[in-house]
Formats: structure tokens, sequence, C-alpha cells
């Protein structure tokens, strides 16, 4: 078995996680990264892609709302790239009490934030789909992240930095010596092969799975509730402005306008299994009954897919919390230090947070660390741009389309939908080295759009197959596994043109192409990938 | 505006009620909101590819009665299936691009191959694709084009060496555009291959390159106006069985069906009538009296004695499922059957295999007359024909061609004969 050392062993690709190594790696650590599948899978690549002004929060949470406050202006500084400034406006819609209104912007004072009450008719103009009914309308610093190009952009940072960042591969158990942390065992997904990681110190920032990895460590009842939240991409932006129902943070209270699409969200419930996310028909529905509040004729709008996604809410016994509703629980972020909680030198872990406080959660971990080996260096993270963020510009919508055209005459387009050419996807393919369709989905938002891969799934299967030298059994496993991934994404919600849209597909796939009786490939259409797989970003138009 | 008959749908189904009708006699106008099936098709005619418990069908017409008797399949019978197709054939051939023609018949299916180098039976299919016949295997070299995006030669290549017997593929690649083009369609590469010097070059570029015994294939783009010309000139030229593989759409081979029908129904004093969406109709008494509908930006109002209904299933925009769950047949409001009720699931997580929505359509009587919610006839001049009808998982059973052409055909049997299905029965109904 093969072993290597590191100074930092960070678990968990997700935003926490790449932010902990970006942290960690600016301040001269030797840092691993691993996870057990791509960078930003979980729960990271599962949100709304809301950056918070902390408007949300200003009545109910202040210490998140403060937190927000102060992060959202710093992400807009080093990493303008991934945010898109959309705004945000507060409205009170009919079945909203408008005296909240008065307790918001007291909040909004008290907290610094930038607010100002504006006409119903001004946040009417500014969005005319907005219900015409709302009684209240507030101004926020309200934005939309792109998570996945976060991500991938801090774990390239890190990589710059000298991290080595080992995507598909899971912990299978934490090494110990007497009451110490000393590194992992990992196992490679696609090869098997394990691994040991000898590590000074071991960061768990695996969110709503910290209570699994600690449990390795001999750590039990770590509070860390998993609470699942549903969302839906509506096709087209709806709005241009992130839009909030003026109230106590509530279920289907968001409506963010993100890339080409704007996502309805979310719910929060209670999950025993963070890997266990089923979306329900009551769900989709309460969703749908929630859009329309914001925006009449949502339900006539197309639904492009739905997906679940789970907070690592802190509630810790120990800390003698206890709250009835996973809503309650608050959405600030805490330390757990093992050595005074559990006796357990050499493991810190990161619990709640959300990807707006991603910077300020990596900076508390690796301060934390610090003092512990008594080796306390700066954090720069606030002044510093991960690659692809460099020129300082905030990202705008048209941008791609603004590259399209300029090259239109000059390049095959494969996904159409989302305007990817031939040659950037050549390029991630061959960087990124998998011969996972969805690992590229993930990198370019390929079959992200309307036709939800329809077209382009089929062409990029025939070009990884070339690219990737794969053989037909492994192109028709890629195949045939991000159709099932992407159908998941789908059922729930088909109704209307995008159920017109399924069922061209499945004439597409089924009918004409006869994909359900290939030859079948072999695996799960994971297959093996490039030696040494460290991360390869894809490029400035890295995602979401 | 009185026409005999109105066909709404320009499908297979709806092309080929109304061409059977028109030549018959009959005043006839397609109304269709825009191109239909033909463009999404492999161009050939599938009978019944797969039964229902997904055994491979050699022998359609026999399979035919394995099915359940709310199939659509139900309605024709075998002896009109063959009709059907037979009549197809004759049509196709008769055609503005003869001497292109349709082989093979719905006693037999031929196994031909995919984009994806999966092999896929298929009952009748055009010249231009039978030399593509794999069973009892063969050795073939697969052409395609750097810059045609549709098709992925080494994959089919990989593929149909991988899983069909006796098959030993490989694949070339040429860097030929069409005009130059940076990202040609599979049209453009028709119309190319429509263009002497185009094909003249293909040949050149191909002609070395292939050992003796192999067949070639080549996407489904060779010619769009005189296929038959450009398939034989490459069969000639490259002195082996030269065959085509359907691309993604819109589909070359599809798209001469639409032409070829469409002219025929001219031929025979009818018209196809685009961009034009029903937007209402008057009933009297069990009667449909008159059709709105919006062609671009006027109302206009049709009343025909007849009505075809043929406007597709979900994918066609002819069925649709709110966001309420409720289903609706778009053009006329007819009952719509088979949807699961609320609460019940409509799809599953798993997605090759069937799912609870896959048969929802409009139950018809023998006469292929809509039923009403009562169960009884509810319309007596609307006939209902093609994806529009419940009963069928059509992309699973590679039988959507079939039940297209068959009830369209039926339809116009069944109007011009009142309510037998002989197909030499068609007379003028007009009034």
């Amino acid at each position: 078995m093969t072993t290597i050392s590191t100074e930092v062993l960070v678990i968990g690709g997700g935003a926490t996680g790449a932010g902990v190594a970006w942290d960690a790696a600016l301040r001269g650590f030797d840092v691993v990264l691993v996870d057990r599948a791509d960078l930003a899978e979980g729960t990271s690549g599962r949100f709304h892609g809301l950056l918070h002004s902390g408007g949300r929060y200003v009545v109910k949470d202040p210490v998140a709302a403060d937190e927000c406050v102060a992060e959202n202006a710093i992400l807009r500084r080093v990493i303008p790239d991934c945010i898109e400034d959309t705004g945000g406006l507060f409205v009170s819609t009919p079945d909203d009490d408008p005296a909240y209104g008065d307790r918001f912007l007291e909040g909004c004072r008290r907290a610094g934030l930038p607010t100002e009450e504006i006409a119903v008719g001004e946040a009417l103009r500014m969005e005319p789909r907005l219900n015409p009914r709302i009684r209240r309308a507030f101004t926020a610093p309200d934005a939309s992240i792109d998570a996945w190009k976060t991500v991938w952009s801090l774990a390239r940072g890190a990589a710059q930095h000298g991290a080595r960042v080992l995507t598909y591969h899971s912990v299978v158990g934490l090494h110990k010596d007497g009451d110490t942390v000393t590194g992992a065992r990992v196992r490679n997904e696609l090869s098997g092969e394990e691994l040991d990681i000898e590590a000074g110190f071991t960061l768990n920032a695996s969110g709503a799975w910290a209570a699994q990895i600690v449990k390795m460590a001999g750590i039990e009842g770590i509070g860390v509730i998993p609470g699942k939240g549903i969302m839906i991409a509506m096709n087209h932006r709806l709005v241009n402005t992130v839009i909030n129902r003026c109230t106590m943070p509530a279920d289907g209270d968001i409506l963010v306008p993100i890339r080409t699409v704007s996502v309805i969200g979310t719910t929060d419930i209670r999950s025993a299994d963070p890997d266990e996310l089923p979306v329900t028909q009551e769900e989709v529905d309460q969703m749908l009954d929630d859009g329309e509040r914001l925006v009449p004729g949502l339900r006539d709008a197309r639904a492009l897919r739905v997906w679940a996604g789970v907070r690592p809410l802190w509630q810790d016994e120990h800390a003698g919390q206890q709250a009835a509703d996973t809503r309650d629980v608050s959405r600030t972020h805490a330390v757990v230090d093992h050595s005074q909680r559990d006796g357990t030198r050499g493991l810190l872990t990161m619990s709640g947070g959300k990807v707006t406080t991603l910077r300020l959660m990596a900076e508390d971990l690796v301060d934390a660390m610090c003092r512990q080996k008594g080796d306390e260096r700066p954090c720069r993270t606030a002044d510093v741009r991960p690659p692809g963020n460099e020129d300082g510009e905030l990202y705008s919508l048209s941008s791609r389309l603004r590259r399209r055209e300029a090259s239109q005459q000059q390049e095959q387009v494969i996904c159409e939908c989302e305007l990817i050419g031939r040659a950037k996807l050549e390029d991630t393919m061959r960087r990124r080295g998998t011969q996972n369709l969805d690992d590229i989905r993930r990198s370019l938002r390929l079959g992200m759009g309307p036709c939800q891969g329809g077209f382009c799934i089929y062409r990029a299967t025939g070009i990884l197959h070339g690219v990737g030298r794969l053989d037909g059994a492994e192109a028709t496993a890629s195949l045939t596994s991000f159709l099932q991934e992407r159908w998941k994404g789908m059922w729930p919600i088909l109704y209307g043109d995008q159920l017109r849209q399924a069922r061209l597909d499945d004439w597409i796939f089924q009918g004409l192409l006869g994909v359900q009786h290939m030859p079948p490939g072999g695996g799960d259409g994971v297959g093996d990938v490039r030696e040494d797989k460290h991360v390869e970003a894809p490029g400035e138009e890295a995602v979401a | 505006m009185k026409p005999d008959v109105v066909v709404v749908g320009a499908g297979l189904a709806g092309l080929s009620a109304a061409v059977r009708l028109a030549e018959a006699g009959a005043s006839v106008r397609v109304l269709a909101k825009g191109v239909g099936s033909t463009h999404l098709s492999a161009g050939t005619i599938d009978v019944l590819g797969y039964d229902a418990d997904d055994r491979r069908v050699e022998r359609p017409l026999e399979a035919l009665a394995g099915l359940p008797a709310e199939h659509p399949y139900g309605l024709v019978g075998a002896a009109g299936v063959s009709t059907a197709v037979e009549w197809f054939k004759g049509r196709i051939a008769d055609g503005p691009r003869a001497p292109y023609a349709y082989v093979g018949d719905a006693d037999q299916n031929i196994l031909l191959p995919t984009a994806v180098g999966a092999v896929a039976p298929s009952a009748a299919v055009p010249e231009t694709m039978a030399g593509g016949d794999l069973r009892g295997g063969a050795r073939v070299c697969v052409v395609g084009f750097r810059a045609l995006k549709d098709f992925y030669p080494a994959l089919v290549a990989d593929n149909l060496s991988r899983g069909a017997d006796g098959v030993e593929a490989r694949s070339v690649e040429l860097d030929l555009r069409p005009e130059g083009r940076a990202d040609p369609s599979a049209l453009a590469y028709a119309r190319g291959f429509d263009d002497d010097a185009f094909r003249a070059e293909v040949v050149a570029q191909v002609v070395a390159r292939l050992a003796p015994d192999e067949r070639v294939a080549f996407p489904a783009v060779l010619g769009l106006v005189s296929p038959h010309e450009v398939w034989s000139y490459m069969e000639h030229r490259l002195s082996r069985p030269v065959f085509e593989i359907p691309t993604l759409p819109p589909s070359v081979p599809g798209m001469r069906v639409y032409a070829t029908l469409g002219q025929l129904l001219v031929r025979a004093g009818g018209r196809v009538v685009l961009n034009t969406i029903i937007t209402g109709a008057e009933r009297s008494g069990d009667r449909v009296r008159s059709l709105r509908a919006r062609v671009g930006l006027r109302e206009l109002t049709w009343e025909p004695q007849w009505v075809v209904l043929a406007t597709g299933g979900f994918s066609a925009g002819g069925l649709e499922l709110d966001s309420h769950w409720v289903t609706r047949e778009v053009a006329l409001g007819l009952p719509v059957e088979g949807a699961p009720p609320p609460g019940e699931e409509r799809f599953r997580a798993a997605y090759f295999g069937g799912q609870p929505m896959d048969r929802v359509g409009v139950r018809t009587d023998h006469d292929q007359r809509p039923l009403g919610e009562d169960g009884g006839r509810m319309l007596e001049n609307v006939l209902v024909a093609g994806a529009t009808l419940a009963g069928a998982a059509p992309w699973r059973e590679k039988s959507g061609d079939g039940i297209a052409l068959a009830t369209g055909f039926r339809a116009a049997g069944l109007i011009g004969g009142g309510a037998t299905d002989r197909a030499d029965d068609v007379a003028t109904t007009r009034a």
C-alpha cells in the first residue's frame, strides 16, 4: 500500500473543504484534500445559489446576519468571477404581515446592511413578473454565486500552492496514535486501491457527513443534523433580482436567478441519512405553490430539474442546544474542538455554516488548527484572489454568449442550450481525464439546459470515446449512467414542456439509438481515471 | 372553408390519412402547428421491434397477436398493418423521388445499426439503408465526418464489433465540410451529397481506404432531393454495398418521407397548412361542425365533414400534462385515458424500463372514434390516429411508425367507406 505524508489532511471537497484547503495552502501548509466523489458533488453543488446579503437572518439569527454582511462584501472582492451582482428584493406578499418589514428594517440597521424601502410600483418595474399584490418591498445586496465555479477555483488555487486534491477517494478509516488522529486510510473509488495518508492534522470539512467521519475515531454523538431542502430550477430567468419573502425564514420563500435559470427554494426537513434524500410529490407541489406566491404563473413556466441538498446544521447536545424544528437551528457555524470535547487531538470538525460564509469558516477552522499546533500564521483569503478571478470583474450573464458569438462561424457548438463549443469540451475532457460525463456536466454545465442533454449527451459520448480513448463498453456505461443520473432530477417535475422534452429524449435515446439494447458496459460509468488525479480545473468557464 | 376532411397533424399518421383520402378524391386540408414526427424519426417503418416482455421481435405481424387488446394495433389487425405498409411503399416508389423506394415488409424484421452501434429491428426501410442488415454478420467500414456532430463513426464501429454477432467494424473519419461551414447539420451534408462535386470528393477520399470485402456505412445524409441517385452513385463508385445509419434529428430520411407525401398530397389536390394551431371547435350534437385555428396572426375557420386527429402524443404536443397533474388532449379537449390518479406515481426513479405515464392517450372505439367519459362514442365525425392513441409505448416497442401509418391509413379508409376498413373502399365524401 502506498503512503503519503502531509501536514494537513482536509476531508471533504465542498465549499468548506475547498475553502479550507485554499486557506491552509495560502498560509504555507502542505495540504491533501480528499473527497469521496467529485468536487462540490454534495451539499455545495445542491443549493439554490444565493449569496446572502444577510437580510434573511437580520430578525431571527443576528449572528448569522452579521457574518453574511461581512462575507458577502469580501467574496465579491476575492471571487468576483463566481458572483453575479443580481441585487435582491425582500417583498411582503399578501400572505405576509407587512409589519415584519419594520422589524426587517430595524434588523438591517443594526447589522449595517444597506437596504431601502422602495415603492411597490418601482419593485414591479424592476421585476415585472413579481406578484402585483405585494405590499412592501425592500432592496438588499443579495447576489447569486456559482458554487461549482467557486469550489473549483479554490481547489485550483490550493493546488497551485502545492495542495494535492484527490477526488473519488473515500475515507475508510482514521489512524490514531494514542489519543491523537494521525491521518486516514482512503480508498480510490475508481480503482479500488487503498492509500494511507499520514497527516499532522486532520480537518473534517465533510459537512452533513461529519458525524460519519469522526465516528471512525471513536467519537459519537456530535450534533450534525442533516436538514434536507429541495429546490427546483425553472427554465429562463423569471426574475433578474433575488426575490425573498419579507418574513421569518420559511419554506419556498427564495427565488434566485443564477446563470441561465431561476431556482425556487427551499424546504427544511430533518433527514436521518444525508445520502437518502427523496423528493416527494408533496414537496414539489408545495414549492410550486410557494413560487406562485412570489411570481404568479410560475406553475406554467417550465421546470427543468429538481434536487435535494442537505444542510449540515449544528446542534450539539454538549452545548445544551435543542431546537424542535430544523428551521430554528442557527445558520452559523462552529469549530468542534475534539481535544476539549472528546479528548481526541489532531482533529477538528467544522459544523454548520453556509456557502456565503465559506471563507470565514475556513479561516476559523485553520486558525483553530494553528492555535493547537502552536504555529500561528495569518489568514490571507480576504485579500488574495484564487484563479479565474484575477481581473476583478463580477460575472455577467451574457459573457458566454458574447464569446460564442465571436467564434460562431469557426466552431461546432456541442451543447446548444449552454453554448459549449467542441474545443472547450475536448479540452475539459482531457484536463479532467474522466470517463464520467456527469463530471463534465459539473465542470461545463453540459446537459443542464432545457433539453437536459437530449442532444449534447450523445455527442459528448462520441467525443469522449475519441478523446478519452474509451472502448465501446466504457462509452456505453458513461452514456447510460448519465441518462439515469439526469432522469433522477427530472422525473418528479415532469409536466408541461419538460415532459414534452423528456418524451422527445425517450424517442431519441430509446427509439432512435436503442441505447437500452446496447451491449452492456462495464461498471457504473465511472471508469478508470488517470493516475494521480490532481485538480485540473476546467478553465475560466468552470461553472455552476 | 369547407373541405371534406381536415387532418390535424402533419406526421406520418396525418400525412398517410391525407394522401389516401386525397388520392381517393376527397378534398383535404392538413392543419399542423409544424412539421411532424417524420423529422424526428429514423425514416424507417418500424412495425414492432420489441414485444411486451421486451424481447426482440423477428416476425412483427405474427407478434402483433401477443399485444394487449387495448394496444392501438388491436384496432388494425395484422392484415391491416401489412396492407398499410405495402400502400406506403407503393406511394414512395410512385412519388417524386422515384425510383427511391422502401424495401422489406412487416412479415420479417431486419437488423440495422444505430448511431451508437446498437442494432435495431425495422420492418420496411429505405433502399439506402437496406445494406445495413447485419443478420448473418458483415465487415463494415463506418465513414463519418469530423464536422458532423450528430454521428460518431468510431463509437458505432466499436459497439458493433463488440455486440453484433459476426460483425467486424472499423471507422474512417473525413474532414470534409459542405461549403466549408464550421458547424454543418445533417441537412447541410445531405444537400452536399445532392451535389455531384461533393460526393465525388467523398468517394475520392474513401475509396483507397476500404478493404476488399467491406460494406460502407455513412450517416443518413446521402441526399435529400435525389437519394436514389446519390446512393447508386456511391455503390457504383465504391463497388460495394453502401448504406445509411440514421443520425440525431433532424432526420434526412424522415424529411424525404415528409416531402414525398406532401408532394403526393398536392398532386392529389390537397394541401398542408403549417403554423396552424387549433384554438376551438364548434359542436352540434355528436359532430364537430367547425374548427377554429390561428394561422400566423389570423383566425380562420374550417367546416369539414370529417376530422382526423393526428396531433401526436406528449412529445409532439398533442397531449399535455400540466403542473396540477391534469392531462388533456390539446386540440379538441378529448378525454385522456390511462394517467395515474392524483397521488399515485406517474414516473419512476429508474429511467430504463416502463413508466406509469407511458401508455396514456385518447381511447377510441373500434372505428377510431373517440370515447367520452361515459365510455361511449363521443364524436361521430372525428377519427383519431397515431401517437395520440392510448395503449402503446412506441419508443420502447419500436412501433411508432407502424401505428402511425396503419391507423392513419385506416382512418382514411373508414371515412371513405363509412365504418369499414377495406383498403379499396375509399370513396369521396364531398358534400
